[in-house]
């Protein structure tokens, strides 16, 4: 009996959880490699040989890397500076719940917010033109829609920095770096040796799992590039959404050998965090 | 406390009221032009409009909560039961490994690399299809949450109360559920702000038919109505807003 609920519980999960990625994989391969899809006629590897020989895919990766790994760094930075130099502070009342508001804004508000905020016409050039600063619109600094992605960047890491406020606050408290910086001021440490020998280490140390799994998160964002995001290059979603639901038939193969590239980096990177059962499960719950 | 630390929390507090500030002026303005500061136009007129047709409005706030309300409830309640089968599994790593890779996906490539399937089964441009959809993504996340929930001392609970006697039903709903009442929360909590959030896998599936007020918002910004685009925002995210609000006043503080 015991068995069998266990098999069914499998059952669902494998029907869940396991069918509908290995089927969209699968999928995907087979149509980058011209066995389906409706003006593919067969075999053949010349979308693969076009979408590599291209180079897209390969500008649109290091871009999409680039803002990444920009944003995470700078959000960590900024969350690690404030969660330590305001751990009281952000742990009062008023202030705890506040903090937590920025998590209610989805991407697409954020974006749409940079957008009203930093375009040429939007509340910051209104407010340069008001003080004098510009004469017309369009001498604005593009801060949306440019090819540094200023935009996106920004709106990353009010996205992204809340989130790492919140779970420095709570491994500060949970891993008792308090105790510990006491501990090695009595044992002589100055308080910038306490700051890098023992607060960061320890904080990085239990929360470099999501760091990385953030990355990877915004790597594949969609609708924030979508919207603050220049025609070329493309973030990888962006590029793979573009590709696959183009008009031109024939090249739509090309987008789902984008889609498989992905699919197999964020596998591998899947099984390089996670094959061992590392604690990220943890941390994942518990912030 | 040193001087600066009580101006950089102010900019702090100002930075992050700010979006809320400005989306909700922004929804009760119109007619606001280059160069003008404020809006020519100021007032309750644009959020009248939410119940009439002309929006659209009221029916895309009803249909995100009849889509995040259904994706949130099964996404929790499967979750909850399918990670028992999972954690206690003497292969737990390599299920718990395959349930990370829908998880780590970008939803939007994940649905665009579906939507064959969901066309040959008659869920394409549908709510139920986008109700499907997001199930598929936010499972992962509540199979992966419960997954610290079945551990050595939940499984000598079990055990305890088989031995005294209890059925499998009695285990789940007297013991059980009411000690993973705060996490069944929580999840519900989250899975329902991944659905509500849920952009490009709705636009993919949905095919602009279904209109969640993600794809409202997206809408407004191509029409360059951002008058009526900052007042879906304000629709967007004032739930969370009470939601967060719920959920750190009565279900962290008690399971902390």
């Amino acid at each position: 009996m015991k068995n069998k609920y266990s098999n069914i519980g499998l059952l669902f999960f494998v029907l869940i959880g396991v069918v509908p990625f290995a089927a969209a994989f699968i999928y995907s391969v087979l149509y980058s490699f011209g066995v389906v899809g409706v003006v593919n006629d067969g075999f053949t590897t010349r979308f693969w040989e076009s979408s590599l020989t291209s180079g897209e895919f390969f500008k649109s990766f290091g871009y999409s890397a680039a803002i990444a790994a920009v944003s995470v760094t700078i959000s960590v930075g900024l969350a690690l500076w404030l969660a330590l130099k305001f751990t009281k502070e952000l742990n009062r009342k008023l202030l705890s719940f506040v903090i937590y508001l920025p998590l209610a804004i989805p991407g697409v508000v954020a974006a749409f917010f940079t957008f009203q905020l930093f375009s040429k016409a939007g509340f910051f050039s209104r407010l340069s033109y008001k003080l004098g600063w510009l004469e017309e619109a369009r001498q604005f600094p593009d801060l949306v829609n440019d090819q540094y992605a200023i935009g996106i960047i920004l709106t990353f890491i009010t996205g992204v920095m809340p989130f790492f406020v919140l779970l420095f606050l709570n491994v500060y408290k949970n891993e008792r770096v308090a105790d510990l910086s006491r501990l090695a001021y009595s044992l002589g440490a100055t308080p910038r040796q306490i700051t890098w020998r023992v607060s960061l280490p320890v904080m990085l140390r239990k929360t470099w799992t999501l760091v990385v799994l953030y990355f990877i998160f915004l790597l594949g964002a969609y609708e924030v590039p979508l919207i603050l995001g220049q025609e070329s290059p493309q973030m990888l979603s962006v590029l793979v959404i573009r590709e696959i639901k183009q008009y031109d038939l024939t090249k739509i193969s090309e987008g789902y050998v984008v889609a498989v590239i992905y699919t197999i980096i964020v596998s591998l990177a899947a099984i390089l965090l996670f094959s061992k059962k590392s604690k990220t499960t943890e941390a994942i719950v518990d912030n | 406390m040193k001087l600066w630390k009580p101006a950089i929390l102010s900019l702090l507090v100002i930075l992050i009221l700010f979006p809320f500030v400005y989306l909700v002026l922004l929804s009760m303005a119109s007619n606001w032009r280059f160069p003008e500061v404020l809006p020519a136009y100021f007032g309750l007129k644009n959020w009248g409009r939410i119940f009439g047709s002309e929006t659209g409005l009221l029916g895309s706030f009803i249909i995100s909560v009849v889509i995040s309300l259904s994706v949130a409830t099964v996404s929790t309640l499967s979750g909850f039961f399918i990670s028992r089968t999972v954690s206690y599994h003497p292969r737990k790593n390599t299920l718990t490994l395959l349930t990370y890779f829908p998880y780590i996906m970008a939803p939007v490539v994940f649905g665009a690399c579906l939507s064959f399937f969901f066309l040959k089964l008659g869920l394409f441009g549908k709510p139920t299809g986008v109700i499907v959809a997001q199930f598929m993504i936010a499972f992962p996340y509540a199979l992966i949450f419960f997954s610290s929930f079945w551990n050595e001392r939940t499984k000598s609970l079990e055990n305890l109360v088989a031995t005294l006697g209890g059925n499998r039903v009695q285990t789940f709903f007297k013991v059980l559920f009411p000690i993973a009442k705060g996490m069944l929360l929580i999840c519900f909590f989250q899975t329902f702000l991944i659905s509500w959030f849920e952009y490009g896998l709705t636009s993919i599936i949905g095919v602009g038919k279904v209109q969640t007020l993600t794809i409202k918002v997206f809408l407004f910004i191509k029409e360059a109505n951002f008058y009526y685009g900052a007042l879906s925002c304000c629709l967007l995210i004032f739930p969370p807003v009470v939601l967060l609000y719920l959920n750190k006043k009565y279900v962290f503080n008690k399971i902390v």
